[in-house]
């Protein structure tokens, strides 16, 4: 099973992200960001349906980075 | 020792800040944003919990609140982070020298000028003489929501919409106004500097920077934030931007349980009851010879600035030390102020109590200034 990451642009959003979606019933956990060359450390949100996610992330004006697929 | 000093630091604290802390300290030892094990995730849970809080609070983001060591770091980080070369910045005359100083650095080693705006009779006037001292260079307005010296509240919402209508940010000073008066960003200012430690009932060494978002300012501080690690650049992220470093997670976790506390009491009883003690302790010394109150017209947050006669303010404050009771005089780090009132020599005796004080309490302090007069 693919392992579905929303990257993130801090730790703050990434709370703030889980928080709401969360309390809409978009499950959703924090996980530290795979080391991708260049890109330093950071987190993410690991969700299962990632188009419903970031539609709800614009929505929310939460900003995110990227969708990995591992 | 009856503690009369809350503008310093409040104290007591209420025990639930005290079992927080403790428990940080035992339970939440991670480094909170900075890995991603269970033991830092846990601590940033805690940290965010109470960014959340705090951001609750003054109506704003929970990405909009930074953590910082006290509010003379977010000033210094707001006023030095807004300013531009080539510009100015206009400050009250009832600035604390957290205000004053950096704006004096900035001129002193950037040639950023500043203009003092006269605190008037009433708010028409102080915000006429803000209005008159605003111009095209003008990077920044700083202004405190009430004095330190004094308690005098400041027009903030009706500065705020004047400086909205001359496009330049309004950064205010909360120290004496957080915890007690409604503030909020947006309303109330761009950005609001908060102590932790006075009104929010905090540890010692908490402070908050919180924006509306509209004005960010440029770091005074870089470093570690956690994340975008490879590159030299500072993110320009908030509230990471601004949180170089370990945050002090014991501190945070300890404010969050002040901030719970005051949204319990609300800010409103407690300034009610502060109030309510400035009055009785001038009620019983207004008779007394030689005793003289300062900006005792306006409103004003529960603090009372004195003097007896023409006794030093500090000397009467080691002599009410000396019987138990705990005021600051001097200056009270206000320079600007105490220009502005005229008691730059003599200083003030200033009271400023707590949640926690009594009138029994204010009726044995009446007694001994009595006795000392």
């Amino acid at each position: 099973m693919k392992k579905i990451l929303i990257t993130m642009t801090s730790v703050t959003y990434a709370m703030k992200a889980k928080k709401l979606l969360n309390a809409m019933g978009i499950y959703c956990e924090i996980e530290r960001t795979p080391k991708i060359k260049g890109s330093g450390c950071g987190y993410s949100i690991r969700v299962k349906d990632p188009a419903a996610v970031t539609a709800r992330l614009d929505k929310l004006g939460i900003p995110y980075k990227s969708v990995l697929e591992l | 020792m009856i503690n009369f000093d809350n503008s310093a630091a409040s104290f007591p604290k209420p025990a639930s800040v005290s079992k927080a802390v403790y428990e940080a300290v035992s339970r939440f030892g991670g480094n909170p944003g900075r890995s991603g094990h269970k033991l830092s995730a846990a601590a940033a849970q805690k940290v965010f919990e109470v960014r959340s809080a705090a951001a609750e609070m003054f109506g704003a983001q929970v990405e909009n609140v930074a953590f910082t060591l006290n509010c003379t770091y977010a000033l210094n980080m707001a006023i030095k982070g807004l300013a531009k070369s080539g510009g100015n910045l206009v400050i009250s005359d009832h600035e604390h020298n957290a205000v004053a100083r950096p704006v004096y650095k900035l001129w002193k080693s950037r040639g950023i000028g500043f203009s003092v705006a006269a605190t008037g009779e009433n708010d028409d006037e102080t915000l006429s003489n803000f209005d008159k001292l605003i111009n095209e260079k003008t990077c920044a307005v700083v202004c405190t929501a009430a004095s330190n010296v004094t308690g005098r509240i400041m027009p903030l919402k009706r500065l705020k919409k004047l400086c909205e209508s001359r496009g330049v940010p309004l950064i205010a000073d909360g120290a004496q106004g957080c915890g007690v008066l409604d503030l909020k960003v947006g309303a109330d200012a761009d950005i609001i500097c908060a102590s932790g430690h006075k009104g929010l009932y905090g540890p010692c060494a908490t402070g908050l920077f919180i924006t509306n978002g509209k004005y960010t300012p440029d770091t005074i501080i870089e470093g570690g934030t956690g994340a975008t690690s490879a590159q030299l650049e500072q993110t320009g992220q908030l509230p990471e931007m601004l949180e170089s470093g370990t945050l002090n997670t014991c501190a945070i976790i300890g404010l969050g349980e002040g901030i719970r506390f005051v949204k319990k009491q609300t800010p409103q009883r407690i300034l009610a009851h502060e109030r309510a003690l400035c009055r009785q302790l001038e009620r019983e010394l207004e008779n007394v010879r030689g005793v003289v109150f300062y900006e005792r017209e306006y409103e004003r947050v529960g603090v009372t600035a004195f003097n007896i006669g023409a006794m030093h303010s500090e000397e009467v404050a080691q002599k009410l030390a000396d019987k138990g009771f705990a005021l600051r005089g001097g200056l009270q780090c206000a320079a600007v102020t105490h220009t502005a009132l005229k008691t730059k020599e003599q200083g003030v005796v200033r009271f400023s109590p707590s949640v926690f004080n009594t009138p029994q309490q204010v009726a044995a302090l009446a007694r001994t200034v009595r006795n000392l007069a």
